[in-house]
């Protein structure tokens, strides 16, 4: 559906984007995480045509993005939200891109009532707010009614509520069976919706799963409670455990819950409380891209 | 391509700048041809010779149609628009004919509004003051026809530089002083270095004897138009190719 390979870009010193390879498979929405500046725009407008690679490429359902025939009928897209004439009302601003792409006029309508922007469409965009241009954006991309939707950061700007709307929107975008590729440097955003995830870090490639295994390879930890916790911290620790003291009696070992209680067990150590620690995503997410980072 | 040129069309009429340009023209033309039968005495008014003079003021229309066409490439990298733009229509260099089309019909529309300025003003002032008119005669239609040509070759130029110099304001700015000054100087200097005629050659000179006035009179009227054409083809040519290479981000 959406394919990148090999795919490098320098932006003078800046390397951003170096070898990165992906697939994005039809019908699901796929998150593409990274923080921020580590690549994941200039991959887009890649994929979209607008930025040229050094090396590799990208294809769109089985082309570059170039040679789609009637682009915004295959792929809708979803940049910055700046990229907008000011001087422009919201509805001229669709049908300057509804005309060049031969859509007609009524679909202006229905995609502004779609992101609920009816009302202040005949309003110049100057006044709109950060959320309404995403909004705007949003119209826009879906101008063709396209089966792939490329969106970049579109949470950004949006309040708890917007970003709620878009996620729902999203979904049933989604349950007609469109291929959603969006990216966020924000895992919680967009961790609820997604099925599967290609997380980037400096211009490589760092994971590409579904959300499920991400978390599956994740390193539990059991948290326990002790009044001898300090005779269980050294027992936990000769086996080689990772112990941590979270607080007065109470530790965090990187072993599962069984053994730390046979352990506990066989040398009658009283324990108060022994559970697992499933680690977010979040946590998940910066583990991952964690030491990583130089800036 | 008619999508293309018809999206360009609407960007052009759906932003206030639109009203400006029109406003523009009628005010500049009314004045400058108010200003020439003002400031002439009513014997010569009634010429062929000065009437033609009047039909030419229409060429003031050039003026606006380089910042049209210089306006509506650049303003599109200035606000990002670009990217909607390129993303409707991926092969950009129908983009940049789309554009140049689109500023060559605006430039059209721009000329006969002069005209229609010219024609009210100074059939209404000239009949006020019983002279003889002549804008019924051949020449006056020539000279219509040659400003018409002129005024599209400066916004094809326009759009030429604004494909090329993608900053607005830099190519605003540089274009102008460029025409009002860039080439005096380059002329002044090719007359030091003894080369005199190079400077007919120079765009805008050229331009300026393609208009039918021929200029500064150091090319005819033929040569005139093709120096300019080739002066539009080889801006268009490399500004196409610098958009064709530019990442947008």
């Amino acid at each position: 559906m959406i394919e990148v390979a090999g795919l490098s870009k320098r932006f003078g010193k800046t390397q951003a984007v170096a070898g990165l390879s992906f697939r994005v498979e039809p019908g699901t929405i796929t998150g593409f995480l990274g923080p921020n500046g580590a690549g994941k725009s200039t991959t887009l407008r890649a994929v979209l045509g607008l930025v040229h690679p050094d090396a590799g490429g990208a294809t769109v359902l089985g082309v570059p993005y170039r040679e789609l025939d009637r682009p915004l009928h295959r792929v809708g897209a979803v940049l910055e939200a700046s990229e907008v004439h000011p001087g422009r009302s919201g509805r001229n601003h669709l049908r300057v891109l509804a005309a060049a792409a031969g859509i007609p006029r009524s679909r202006v309508e229905e995609v502004l009532a779609l992101v609920e922007l009816s009302a202040p469409a005949k309003r110049r965009v100057k006044g709109y707010s950060l959320g309404m241009r995403q909004r705007l954006g949003l119209a826009a991309a879906l101008l063709g009614d396209p089966e792939v939707l490329v969106l970049d950061e579109p949470a950004n700007g949006l309040d708890p509520a917007g970003i709620r709307w878009l996620r729902d929107l999203l979904r049933s975008l989604a349950a007609e069976g469109r291929t959603i590729l969006v990216s966020s440097h924000v895992l919680s955003e967009v961790a609820q919706t997604v099925d599967r995830v290609v997380i980037i870090h400096r211009g490589t490639l760092i994971q590409q799963a579904s959300i499920a295994e991400v978390l599956a390879g994740a390193q539990g930890a059991t948290r326990v409670r002790s009044p001898e916790a300090h005779r269980l911290h050294d027992l936990l620790a000769a086996q080689g455990a990772k112990v941590t003291e979270v607080d007065e009696g109470t530790l965090v070992a990187d072993l599962p819950p069984a053994r730390i209680g046979e352990l506990a067990a066989a040398n009658a150590i009283v324990l108060h409380e022994l559970t697992v620690e499933r680690a977010t995503l979040e946590e998940v997410f910066l583990e991952l891209t964690a030491g990583k980072t130089t800036e | 391509m008619r999508a293309l040129i018809g999206s360009e069309l609407l960007k052009i009429r759906t932003t206030r700048g639109w009203w400006g340009y029109l406003i523009v023209i009628v005010l500049l033309t009314g004045i400058a041809v108010a200003g020439d039968i003002g400031s002439t005495k009513n014997a010569a008014r009634g010429t062929l010779e000065f009437q033609l003079g009047l039909v030419e003021t229409a060429g003031i229309a050039a003026l606006l149609a380089i910042i049209l066409g210089i306006t509506i490439t650049a303003t599109e990298f200035r606000h990002g628009t670009i990217t909607p733009t390129f993303l409707a229509a991926p092969h950009r260099e129908r983009v940049i004919g789309a554009k140049a089309t689109a500023s060559a019909i605006v430039a059209l529309l721009f000329t006969v509004i002069a005209f229609a300025v010219v024609a009210a003003v100074a059939l209404t002032w000239l009949s006020l003051v019983d002279a003889e008119i002549h804008f019924g005669d051949g020449a006056v239609a020539t000279k219509a026809a040659q400003a018409l040509l002129v005024v599209v070759l400066w916004a094809l130029l326009g759009v030429a530089v604004g494909s090329l110099v993608h900053n607005q304001v830099v190519a605003l700015v540089g274009t102008l002083v460029w025409v009002f000054l860039g080439e005096a100087l380059l002329s002044g200097f090719f007359g030091l270095i003894g080369i005199d005629g190079a400077a007919g050659y120079l765009p805008f000179q050229a331009l300026d004897a393609a208009d039918g006035t021929g200029g500064n009179q150091l090319l005819s009227y033929g040569p005139a138009v093709a120096v300019s054409l080739g002066w539009v083809a080889l801006l268009s040519a490399a500004g196409t190719e610098r958009t064709r290479r530019r990442d947008i981000t």
